[in-house]
């Protein structure tokens, strides 16, 4: 995965020319908007993800985080602007015209999304929900697919229910498997829709643990969410949307200790309180 | 009733099941196909699919035995009456059928579709691999309780010559003189393959609403 | 003369056919209404010794071919010495088989009633027959009127099997004339017409009751 992005990302290096940092560019986002019935939700955003970076983005509800993150797989259309994912273009191909279908799958392939509501396919089992997407989009075999499940499973914590079905497991049982089946499609960038908004206090803690694993680990991560103490423990970059647009942009110790407008000040004052 | 009553009444009740699993079968899969045709949303191909299935609804399957048996040499096609037969018992179902799939595809949840999206599926593998397995558990209560739909509805056929489970206790009478009994052993073979089926019915609703979950 | 020339100096035929499935159609579902009222109204009682035959009589009729019923009442029934003609071996096996799916879909119904409202009326005094007719039994018709409306296709449909048992209704009629001038496609188109009709107008009066009910607020107790 790791050579196949580097001939991609060399593109991706000359439309970013403020960029000072060696690291490669994971997600290139420019200019993009969307709205929804005449509601701008996202205006003019631009932002930059580093491979290996851990990029969390806050916000209040309806800012437009959500929307962001959906757009990167293209599940939500912009209306304009452009994505890049390790400097393949997504949603539009070389001549300007939407991609086809297979195409766009296989560039969605170089993303794995977890869900807010898990979202784990009920007719398969924990292994299956893992090994599906290797085994008919990737073209693994079945037994390298499940190897690769198991080891993965036992990364999250999950191994012991392997071959339990979705229905019978927790939330955040259910959310560890949701993380297990994305990283299991290698992807070049992990992406977190509020991943543990639909769990029960004390189960938040077992997923973010997961995530927190992960980013030592080195996985490039874009992850909304609204747990601020998470968010300052694992980003090397948090951004912060306000009614569509990226207000602010920083390393985590100045977001949160000396964040430049108020905006920003009233919102963590909400949270700490 | 004597031995030979007995063999006619089995040969009755065999031409009822053969009959009916045939249309069951082209009917479960030509109601899904339509209801694939009508998810395109075809312009006139999509209302005639409309208008086919209102009057599939209504029309008797007596009439449409007799309507499709009747009319076909009037075009130079002579149909066989077991051709016939299932023609129209298949005719009537698959529209019941089209609409049950058609159901589990509207209500087929967003949030999975996009899963599979999120991980690269293209919509034929989403379809094959995630929508239709679990369409397949909860259409098939509906299924299987229009196949009952279906079984008690086959004695139509009976208009047309075929001697099903139905007719056969006339031509059993006609020797015996005695109607009731073989009307009575053929209520038993029918509430027996429809026990079964609202049987497996209740499982059927059992597994889907696990699914559910 | 065309073949549509043909029907429509027959449509005196068609009249008479139509007249009888409709005359066979309203007695017989006004009947079967009756009965699965009147079922309900017994399953009301909790004495098992009435409930359980009741409803194993219910469960079976629905395990059973309506044509096989018409036959039990037109060939069986003589066995026993009573003699029922054609048109009324159709007509008491119509009310009879449909009575018990009414009755199926009330208890249904019956099953999510809320018991607030019999605790109510029992508080005011009501005696368990009032209380049925003027409380249960219109929620429970109002509530279940759209799949009364598709018992009533059902039953507009199951009217054909009588021409098996030699009534003479529509599809008789179209049977007998297309015999008589081989003009089957055509009789037979307009037949399917008829009973398409009477289908569409049923469902039309379901959908109106259903706009009395939501002004009424049935929908919504």
């Amino acid at each position: 995965m790791f050579e196949k992005s580097t001939s991609e990302s060399v593109r991706s290096e000359q439309t970013t020319p403020e960029r000072t940092a060696p690291a490669r560019t994971a997600v290139s986002i420019r200019h993009l908007s969307k709205s929804f019935d005449g509601v701008e939700v996202l205006r003019d955003v631009d932002l930059e993800v580093r491979e290996g970076d851990v990029v969390t983005i806050l916000g209040s509800s309806g800012s437009g985080k959500s929307t962001l993150l959906r757009c990167i797989n293209w599940l939500e259309r912009p209306d304009s602007g452009s994505i890049h994912i390790g400097g393949q273009r997504i949603g539009v191909n070389d001549a300007g015209r939407p991609m086809p279908v297979r195409e766009l799958a296989r560039v969605r392939a170089r993303t794995g999304m977890v869900f807010q509501s898990f979202n784990l396919w009920p007719h398969l089992n924990v292994l299956h929900n893992v090994t599906e997407a290797p085994i008919h989009v990737l073209g693994k075999s079945k037994a390298e697919a499940e190897t690769h499940a198991r080891e993965l499973l036992e990364k999250v914590g999950m191994s012991a229910k392997a071959d339990a079905y979705p229905s019978t497991l927790s939330g955040g049982q259910k959310q560890r498997v949701a993380i297990a089946r994305a990283l299991a499609m290698q992807p070049e960038v992990m992406l977190f829709d509020e991943p543990t908004s639909a769990l029960d206090p004390e189960l938040v803690g077992e997923v973010l643990a997961v995530i927190r694993d992960l980013s030592a680990e080195g996985y490039t991560m874009i992850v909304v969410t609204h747990e601020m103490a998470f968010s300052r423990a694992v980003s090397d970059k948090v951004v912060f949307l306000d009614k569509g647009l990226i207000i602010e942009q920083a390393d985590p110790e100045t977001f949160f200790t000396n964040p430049s407008t108020e905006r920003v000040r009233k919102f963590l004052e909400r949270e700490e309180s | 009733m004597n031995a030979s009553a007995w063999h006619m009444l089995l040969e009755g009740a065999w031409t009822t099941v053969w009959i009916s699993g045939i249309s069951i079968a082209m009917g479960v899969t030509a109601g899904l196909i339509l209801a694939l045709i009508r998810l395109a949303r075809i312009p006139v191909v999509d209302q005639l699919l409309v208008l086919y299935i209102s009057l599939a609804r209504a029309t008797p399957l007596v009439t449409l035995a007799l309507f499709i048996f009747l009319s076909a040499p009037t075009f130079g096609i002579n149909l066989d009456r077991n051709v016939a037969g299932i023609l129209a018992l298949t005719l009537n179902t698959t529209a019941f059928n089209a609409e049950i799939w058609r159901s589990a595809f509207r209500n087929f949840s967003r949030d999975q579709r996009e899963a599979a999206m999120a991980a690269g599926m293209t919509p034929w593998v989403t379809f094959r691999r995630i929508m239709l397995p679990q369409m397949m558990i909860t259409s098939l209560p509906g299924l299987i309780n229009e196949m009952s739909f279906l079984i008690k509805g086959s004695p139509a056929i009976a208009v047309i010559g075929i001697v099903d489970l139905t007719r056969v206790t006339n031509r059993i009478s006609a020797v015996t003189y005695d109607p009731l009994p073989p009307i009575l052993v053929a209520c038993a073979l029918y509430m027996a393959a429809i026990g079964c089926l609202v049987w497996l019915q209740r499982i059927a609703e059992r597994r889907a609403n696990r699914l559910a979950v | 003369m065309s073949n549509w020339e043909i029907l429509w100096s027959a449509r005196d035929q068609f009249w008479s056919g139509f007249f009888s499935t409709m005359e066979i159609f309203g007695l017989s579902i006004s009947a079967a209404f009756a009965i699965g009222c009147g079922m309900l109204y017994l399953l009301e009682g909790s004495r098992p010794r009435l409930t359980v035959p009741l409803r194993v009589f219910i469960d079976g009729m629905r395990m059973l071919p309506f044509l096989i019923l018409a036959y039990l009442l037109y060939y069986g029934l003589p066995a026993f010495d009573i003699r029922l003609d054609a048109w009324w071996s159709g007509v008491g096996a119509l009310a009879v088989y449909h009575g018990c799916y009414f009755a199926e879909i009330f208890r249904g119904a019956r099953l999510t009633f809320p018991p607030g409202q019999v605790e109510a009326a029992k508080a005011h005094g009501f005696t368990k027959g009032k209380m049925f007719f003027r409380l249960i039994l219109p929620q429970i018709v109002m509530q279940t009127r759209p799949l009364l409306g598709n018992q009533l296709i059902y039953a507009l449909k199951d009217t054909a099997f009588l021409v098996i048992i030699t009534v003479q209704e529509l599809t008789a009629a179209a049977n007998s004339l297309s015999g008589t001038y081989f003009i089957p496609t055509e009789a037979f188109i307009v037949v399917i017409g008829f009973y398409w009709a009477v289908s569409v107008v049923m469902e039309i009066i379901i959908k109106q009751c259903g706009r009395f009910s939501a002004k009424r607020g049935f929908d919504h107790v």
